[in-house]
This record gives C-alpha cells, sequence and structure tokens, in this order.
C-alpha cells in the first residue's frame, strides 16, 4: 500500500529524474560490457569480432609478457598498499590527536593536500630523475630495483588518501578511551595497540583499498618510473595501444575486473560485520 | 581525495572536542601531545616519506626548470639558471595544445558537473534507503575498473567499423561509418566518461549530508520545489560541487593517456608534450619549464573558478533577498 502511495505521487521531475538516473548507469557500464563481450573474440584484432570463443584467455595465460606485467602490477599494489598504508595510519593518526595549530601538522595537512592537486605527469618526471640521484649516483642501490621504485612512487600517490581517511575516522572519535587506558596504566604502545587502532581499523582498511586500486590504475607515473623486466600491466596495455591491440587484453582484464569486484565484496562484508551500512562503508572509502 | 571531498569534516578543529568537565585543561592538554607517545614524533616517518619522495623531487623540477640542455648527450645542466626556458617552451604548437587541453578540461568538468547533478539528486534523495547502498556500489564498479581498460570499451564502440557504427547505419541514423573516433569529440566523450564518478561521489556526500528535514522544513514554511532546490539543496550541495570540479579538473588537465587511445594524433595533450620532452627529446629544462605552465595554469583556473563562484553566490544572495521580503510582508 505505501508502495503505491509513493507511485502516484510522482510527478514528471521525479519522472525524468528516474530516467536521466537509468541513462548514466547505462552510461558507467556500456564500456566494460563492451570489454567483456569482446573478450570473447576468437580474431587477431581487439575491435574486429571474429566468432565466439576463449581463445583470448587461453593465449593470455600462456603469455609470459602479459602475465609478469599483471604479477609485476599485483605486487606493486600489495606493496604500495601496505607503504602507504602504514606511513598513513601513523599520519593520520598523529593529524588526528596534533593539538590545535601544530606547525607540524598544518605543515603535513599542507603537503599532503599539494600531492592531491600535484598533476600525475608531475609525479612522474620528478621521480624520474630523483631515482636515478639517489639509486645510482648515491648508491643507495635497492632504489635501482625496478618493482621497488613502483611501489615507493605509488605508495607516494595514495599516502594523502590513507592519511585522510585515517584521520576522518579518528577526528569524530574523542580521546577519552586513550586518556583513561593511559590513567589505567597502559604503556603508549598498548593503548596504540588495543585502543587507537581497533577504532581506526575501518578507515585504515578502507585507505588500504583504495592505494591498493589506485596503484593498478596507475599508468602514467609508472610509465615514467618503471624499468626493463617490471613493466606495470595498465604501462603494458598503453604501449600496445599504439602498436596493435588483441583481444587478450580485453580477456585478461576481464579476469581482473572479476577479482577485483571478489576483493570488493569481501571487504564490504568484513566492514559490514564490523557494523556500519553500505552507505557509510562506501563513503568512507569514497573519502 | 578525502579532505577535498568531505569539506566539512575537514573543518572542525584536528583536537577532539573535550568533555566539559575535563579535572584540569592542562592536564588534558598535556595528555593529547605527550601521552600519544608524542603526536609530533608519530608525524614524523610520514612526514620524512613527503620530504624525500615529494618535495625534493618536485622541488628538483622546478630548478630544473630555470637549467638548459648543454648537449645532445646530456638532458639537464644547471650551472647558468635563466627564465630562458619558459619563452623557449612556448612554441606555437605548444601553445595550441595547451589551450586545446584547456578546453577539454573545462568543458569536461562543466558535462561532468550537468550529468552528475542531477544524477546524485536522484541517488541520494528519490532512490529508496534500500536500494540506495546497491546504486551507490554500482556507481562504484566503474571506479574500480582500469580507467584504461574502460577507454577501451570506447575505442571499440566508436570506431568505424564497430558494432554501434553499424547498427546505426542499419537504423539509417548515419548515412556512412561513424567518424568520431580519434577527433576532439571522442576524446571529450571519453574524459567526461573516465572522471565522471570522481563528481558524483562528493556530489552524493554533498546532498545527502544537506538531509530530508531542511528540505521538509522548506516546504513545510511554504517553499516549492524549485524555491526549496535553488534556496536548501543547492546551496548544501555547495562543497560536493567544489570539491568534485576540483577532483575532475585537476587530474584531467594533466591527463593524456585517454585523448592518446581516443583522439590518437589529433587528441595531444599538454601531459604528452611534457612527456615527450622527458622521453624522447631529453631536454628536462624545457620539459620541467612545460610542467611549471600546466601548475601554474591549472592554478589560475580553479582560482578564477573559485572567484566566479563567490561572485555568484553574492549576486544570488542579492536576488533572493528580495522575494524573501515580500513573502514576509
Amino acid at each position: 500500500m505505501p508502495k503505491k502511495n509513493t507511485f502516484a505521487r510522482r510527478t514528471p521531475t521525479d519522472i525524468a529524474l528516474h530516467v536521466w538516473g537509468i541513462i548514466v548507469f547505462i552510461y558507467l557500464f556500456v564500456p566494460i560490457a563492451v570489454i567483456i563481450a569482446y573478450s570473447f573474440n576468437n580474431g587477431k584484432v581487439l575491435a574486429n569480432f571474429r566468432g565466439f570463443g576463449l581463445h583470448a584467455y587461453i593465449s593470455g595465460i600462456n603469455n609470459d609478457i602479459i602475465i609478469s606485467s599483471i604479477v609485476t602490477s599485483l605486487q606493486a599494489a600489495v606493496g604500495a598498499a601496505i607503504v602507504s598504508t602504514v606511513f598513513g595510519t601513523l599520519g593520520g593518526v598523529a593529524l588526528a590527536r596534533a593539538p590545535k595549530g601544530a606547525w607540524w601538522a598544518l605543515g603535513l595537512t599542507a603537503i599532503l593536500g599539494l600531492t592531491l592537486v600535484t598533476p600525475e605527469i608531475v609525479d612522474g618526471i620528478s621521480f624520474l630523475p630523483w631515482f636515478v640521484t639517489v639509486g645510482v649516483d648515491w648508491g643507495i642501490t635497492p632504489l635501482n630495483n625496478g618493482l621497488v621504485r613502483l611501489i615507493i612512487s605509488h605508495a607516494m600517490f595514495s599516502m594523502a588518501i590513507v592519511t585522510f581517511i585515517v584521520r576522518a575516522r579518528l577526528a569524530g572519535i574523542d580521546t577519552q578511551l586513550e586518556d583513561a587506558a593511559a590513567d589505567l596504566g597502559a604503556t603508549p604502545w598498548h593503548r596504540f595497540r588495543d585502543i587507537t587502532l581497533p577504532i581506526a581499523a575501518p578507515g585504515i582498511l578502507a585507505g588500504a583499498l583504495m592505494s591498493f586500486t589506485v596503484s593498478l590504475d596507475n599508468t602514467i607515473l609508472s610509465s615514467f618510473v618503471q624499468q626493463p623486466g617490471y613493466t606495470p600491466w595498465p604501462v603494458y596495455i598503453f604501449s600496445a595501444v599504439r602498436v596493435a591491440l588483441r583481444p587478450e587484453v580485453a580477456a585478461m582484464s576481464t579476469v581482473m575486473f572479476f577479482l577485483t569486484l571478489a576483493a570488493l565484496g569481501f571487504v564490504g562484508f568484513v566492514l559490514r560485520k564490523a557494523g556500519g551500512n553500505a552507505t557509510e562503508i562506501i563513503k568512507t572509502m569514497a573519502g | 581525495m578525502s579532505t577535498t571531498a568531505q569539506p566539512n569534516r575537514q573543518q572542525p578543529s584536528p583536537t577532539p572536542p573535550r568533555p566539559p568537565a575535563a579535572p584540569s585543561p592542562g592536564r588534558a592538554e598535556r595528555g593529547i601531545s605527550a601521552r600519544f607517545f608524542g603526536a609530533s614524533a608519530m608525524s614524523f616517518p610520514t612526514w620524512a616519506y613527503v620530504l624525500f619522495f615529494f618535495v625534493i623531487p618536485v622541488a628538483l623540477v622546478v630548478f630544473y626548470s630555470f637549467g638548459y640542455k648543454p648537449d645532445e648527450f646530456t638532458a639537464i645542466a644547471t650551472d647558468r639558471l635563466s627564465f630562458d626556458r619558459y619563452p623557449e617552451a612556448m612554441t606555437t604548437s605548444f601553445v595550441t595544445t595547451f589551450f586545446a587541453t584547456l578546453r577539454i578540461s573545462i568543458l569536461g568538468t562543466i558535462l561532468c558537473l550537468l550529468i552528475a547533478l542531477p544524477f546524485a539528486y536522484w541517488l541520494a534523495i528519490k532512490v529508496s534507503p534500500a536500494r540506495r547502498s546497491l546504486a551507490l556500489a554500482l556507481v562504484m564498479v566503474p571506479f574500480w575498473t582500469n580507467f584504461l581498460v574502460r577507454t577501451l570499451g570506447w575505442q571499440i564502440m566508436l570506431s568505424p567499423d564497430g558494432f554501434l557504427s553499424n547498427w546505426m547505419q542499419a537504423l539509417g541514423l548515419l548515412d556512412g561509418p561513424l567518424d568520431i573516433l580519434y577527433t576532439r569529440s571522442a576524446v571529450q566523450i571519453g574524459v567526461v566518461y573516465n572522471y565522471l564518478p570522481l563528481m558524483i561521489l562528493p556530489l552524493f556526500v554533498a546532498i545527502d549530508a544537506s538531509g530530508k528535514k531542511l528540505r521538509e522544513a522548506s516546504y513545510d514554511l511554504g517553499a516549492g520545489k524549485v524555491k526549496t532546490f535553488m534556496r536548501v539543496t543547492l546551496p548544501m550541495a555547495m562543497p560536493g560541487v567544489v570539491s568534485g570540479c576540483l577532483l575532475v579538473f585537476i587530474p584531467l588537465n594533466g591527463d593524456y593517456v585517454t585523448a592518446t587511445v581516443l583522439g590518437g594524433a589529433s587528441g595531444s595533450m599538454v601531459g604528452q608534450l611534457i612527456a615527450n620532452q622527458f622521453n624522447t627529446a631529453q631536454n628536462w629544462a624545457v620539459g620541467a619549464a612545460m610542467a611549471m605552465i600546466l601548475i601554474i595554469s591549472t592554478l589560475v583556473v580553479v582560482g578564477v573558478g573559485f572567484a566566479l563562484l563567490k561572485l555568484g553566490q553574492t549576486i544570488t544572495a542579492r536576488l533572493n533577498s528580495v522575494p524573501l521580503m515580500d513573502g514576509r510582508a
């Protein structure tokens, strides 16, 4: 009965809004549907559909260059998520608990804000000479490893996201619990581990996830810092765009798409168990 | 992303509210900074990281923009500093590309806003709460897919011998093959598509935060739908509009991947020219100068945008004050 009432009250504006909403959803999903459909293309060229089949999947999985670039991407994304989460959590907790007007907190917020508004291409061109200076000229050899370079630069790129998500999560929460723990004789480390971290956990998880996906997506920055043998997946696709795109690219992207969806579903499930409805969770993730 | 998307959370002071009955303010003050193994000490690793991997490298690029390319085999020399690379960077082709990029970014941001505003409004207000979570998750899905791959989806669709072209010809909507791939329009479609979720989410968060109660209060006070939207919902959504525009415009202005995939040779963007200076021409000084021009112009456009916004708000406030007086009289 109430449902009928809402329908009865629908004005032309409401109907127009609904139609618009559906059109936008179609717009958002059509290219993804196209990629999934064309991943079953048995032809040699991605855009030319020549028969339905799983050839692209089979030859994609057996293509060492493709597999190694996907593995590089996943390794870089996991590494970047870990590094940016560790540094970002420390930064976020520090910012949330900073005394009002502390110079170090204002400065860090300003610099992290700057990293958000710096175009990716600028990050790319600054990392390129810097890695050469530090790694080659100063002899800090770990920085000459392609994977390390990807992890460091990707972590820098998402550091601000993690820090600000963790700070936002803690900003709404009183320090009373931490003060109580201190009064009851907990050491600083125990207080951090047993009180602050659990409170910040949803923010930390959301930040890690953002960092992971941002890293997987990263093309411009990666194309500057990548080294032979450590070409990440988007850079591989981007170079293939200029030569010839084969259906394998669509097939492997489809696989990664469904893996990402599964991972997201899992994280959403965990966050839901930890409390909070889906809208809240997505708001946390979206920042 | 987090700061810009939720300006209302950014505003409160970093110190959390303390209970009014705190035994002694001095103790509590110490409690926060000193007890927390010193929040300042805790921020040290993050400080070190951003200094070493952001501030210094970017400062070096600024410094490089004053250097020069000494010979064919050396990318940069900085023993003589000058502003000469800036005029040198502004060749005719750079200036043309620069304005084309700016046009695509500004138009792209406006189109994203026009598409996202009714959509976010619909999502936050018209979709029932039970379905809203699912709808929001669906908005996020493209956001989590590799944007290069999504752009390839458009490349397939827009290609002259693609299925869309064939269907449109079969339906008689087109006389010849679809002639849009590798044009500016294709780039425009692609960038609007790629950056749309970044506009939808902050708008949704802002409209959602504006709350049902305020709108109901507005209706109860006799305002119509249009008036409620213009005077309540839209002003409340303004922080979302601002952060959405920033989130779209800034990365879009430096992007060249979308343009390369969909625009081909005619889709050259400033970002591509900068990359060429570093990768192909090996002229870091000119490349760095171009990057500086890009950053400065981005900031100028953002500044002008804010000024226009302020102007608009002042004008609407003046206009609004008149009918309000009439209504009360």
